[in-house]
């Protein structure tokens, strides 16, 4: 438990210090000074506000996302997941990039799902695949980006495109190149033969202790009451709400500073220089971590300040790879792929865009 | 896990669900989501008070199995304590700010950090129709009716994209004093500024939160509203630029509510639509602060 807390702690730390650095590289404020901004009455209103209403607005959709995975978990045996998975890693990987349409969860409550479905036997690379590709190649975030781009509705399909294909490469790889299961603790603890870090063998350990006949087998999943399957269900939810909910509070809270103390203006110095706007525009979407039903709104009040391919970047890149969901994907994934689904997703999301905006 | 931590977990559990029907009760719910969000979030503190339930469950039956729990679990309770105080503290954090804070509304401060828009929807903009294909001549040829209906459309040519805009920058011209309503504040606004040379020296009502920038001196200032989609972090203010002899009188955040007639001034080197005030009253805060983009507009 003690390496949970270095392992949340340290990147925390990191970003903060990234933050702060940012804070002075910007204002040239000491982050004493920035300190005193979140004190002023006017910013601690605005800091409040933003905060609580990102954790309301997260809530329904976490909430959705851990009761359907706690339902999986529950419900469906791996043997079904098994079967139902394409071979093929190319048809597997389309289906991936597809599931969103029939599985329309957004970010937040997205990552208890797949973590559950890889757990339970989906090729890994399947499930980022839908991880990246989900929050944004569905009907609800369709829907939304074309409302909100009324007068280029261009940008709406040249975003799913960009999303699904970047989605579809970066399976593609992984299928050819990741081994290793990218769940942090699957390795963990057969390597160390230790059980405790984790907390789902922590949920086996204290949940036959708890005299629940419980459900991991199959053999008690048939005989298991409805009874115990409920109570099954709802002891893996509230697990998961605490273990997500952190993350999302960290994000939250952060994302909730940062929007109080950073402001537009800084942001849109670098909207001239084009070999500027990209990485900015994906930087910003980063930072806001707005879920993705939401971000084309606030991605149309830049048109006119940037061309349609950084503002394309930033509908791309946001919901696949955003501040709060990093935090959340680094409670789920090893570290490394964590990064290298950063990294990849930059890349290629810079890529794509150049791409659509000489098209468009 | 021991009688305590399902405790606690009870506790904030039911504490987030109690502040979404705290929320509620007070009215300040508004502040935070917008309606469309209200039944989601609702259900989620049915949700949240059934995880409280089963905590509370749990913790009993913990208690009534304590003896066996000392056995194979208590060695990582001193090294999860830390970790525990950390992440239950962040739970906390919210439930403190939300319950003992009082809750006042976002501002002129966010506004100035979000970047105030004094053009309405900035997809629909002035530059965006000048470039688009030739604006006049699908209206020319749509209207074959009467000859008032010819100069109305010729004093807002549209395309297929401004369409709405222009139907609606009609009605608003044919009223003697164009109230800027609530339900459709970012539309009406966007609306004028896309039409802005029909409606120069028209007379026009707006209420809002007063929005200042040092650039804009003595006599300006700006009446506007945040207009928000899902939840707080994705308003975005706008407004309109007004003038007023005495503006400084005015204290940033006031709510007013100002008669003015429409015209062109130069900020910042750019043209902003402006009212001339003529008139201007202090109003109290309205029970919502934010106005919402009318998803039915166009449609």
């Amino acid at each position: 438990m003690r390496t949970t807390l270095f392992r949340i702690g340290t990147p925390a730390l990191a970003i903060g210090c990234l933050i702060m650095i940012f804070l002075i590289a910007t204002n040239r404020e000491l982050p004493a000074v920035a300190w005193n901004v979140i004190l002023n009455p006017a910013n601690f209103q605005s800091f409040k506000i933003l905060f609580i209403s990102i954790i309301l607005e997260a809530f329904p959709f976490i909430l959705l996302g851990i009761l359907f995975s706690a339902l999986l978990q529950v419900f469906v045996t791996d043997e079904m997941i098994r079967r139902m998975m394409p071979r093929n890693p190319v048809a597997g990987v389309l289906v991936g990039g597809l599931l969103g349409i029939f599985f329309p969860l957004c970010e937040c409550g997205m990552i208890p799902v797949v973590r559950r479905l890889i757990r339970k036997g989906m090729p890994a690379y399947i499930g980022i695949v839908y991880l990246l590709a989900g929050p944004i190649v569905n009907p609800i975030v369709f829907s939304s980006t074309f409302m909100a781009f009324r007068t280029s509705p261009e940008i709406a399909y040249a975003r799913m495109i960009a999303a699904f294909v970047i989605a579809v490469l970066i399976g593609l790889l992984l299928s050819r190149f990741m081994k290793q299961s990218p769940l942090r603790t699957d390795g963990r603890h057969a390597a160390k033969g230790v059980a405790h870090f984790h907390h789902e063998n922590n949920v086996r350990v204290h949940d036959h202790l708890q005299s629940n006949p419980h459900l991991h087998n199959t053999i008690d999943f048939k005989k298991g009451r409805i009874r115990s399957k409920i109570s099954s269900t709802m002891s893996h939810a509230s697990e998961e709400f605490f273990e997500m909910g952190q993350y999302l509070l960290i994000g939250a809270l952060l994302t909730a500073v940062i929007q109080t103390v950073v402001g537009r203006d800084v942001l849109v110095g670098f909207a001239g220089e084009p070999m500027f706007a990209y990485p900015f525009m994906m930087a910003f979407a980063f930072i806001l971590s707005i879920c993705s039903t939401s971000d084309a709104f606030i991605a149309a009040s830049f048109n006119g300040i940037f061309q349609p391919g950084p503002l394309l970047a930033f509908l791309v890149f946001g919901p696949m790879v955003d501040f709060k969901n990093t935090l959340m994907l680094m409670s789920t994934f090893k570290l490394r792929i964590v990064a290298l689904l950063i990294a990849l997703t930059a890349v290629l999301t810079v890529a794509a865009t150049l791409i659509a905006e000489v098209i468009l | 896990m021991t009688t305590t931590q399902h405790l606690i977990r009870f506790l904030l559990l039911a504490g987030f669900a109690m502040l979404i029907v705290y929320l509620f009760r007070t009215g300040d719910m508004t502040l935070f989501i917008a309606p469309k969000m209200e039944l989601l979030v609702k259900l989620s503190a049915i949700g949240l008070y059934a995880a409280a339930i089963y905590q509370l469950y749990a913790a009993l039956k913990a208690r009534r199995k304590s003896h066996a729990a000392d056995c194979d679990c208590d060695h990582q309770h001193s090294s999860s304590r830390t970790k525990n105080i950390f992440v239950y503290s962040l739970f906390i954090l919210p439930l403190t700010l939300g319950f003992l804070t009082p809750t006042g509304t976002l501002g002129s401060a966010l506004a100035a950090k979000k970047g105030m828009s004094f053009t309405g929807n900035e997809m629909i903009s002035r530059s965006a129709t000048e470039t688009s294909s030739d604006p006049v001549s699908l209206s020319t040829k749509g209207s074959s009716g009467n000859n008032n209906d010819n100069t109305l459309d010729e004093l807002f040519p549209y395309d297929e994209y401004t369409v709405d805009h222009a139907r609606l920058a009609k009605q608003l011209y044919e009223q003697p004093l164009i109230v800027v309503p609530e339900g459709r504040f970012i539309e009406t606004l966007t609306a004028l500024d896309l039409y802005r040379d029909a409606f120069m020296g028209k007379e026009i009502e707006i209420s809002g939160f007063i929005y200042r920038e040092e650039e804009m001196g003595e006599d300006r200032m700006a009446i506007s509203r945040f207009a928000m989609n899902c939840c707080s972090a994705d308003a975005l203010p706008y407004g309109l630029l007004t003038t007023w002899p005495k503006a400084n009188e005015y204290a940033e955040d006031d709510w007013v509510k100002g008669t003015g007639k429409l015209s062109i001034s130069n900020y910042m080197g750019n043209e902003i639509l402006t009212v001339e005030l003529t008139k201007i009253e202090r109003i109290p805060a309205p029970a919502s602060p934010y106005v919402y983009p009318d998803l039915e507009f166009g449609f």
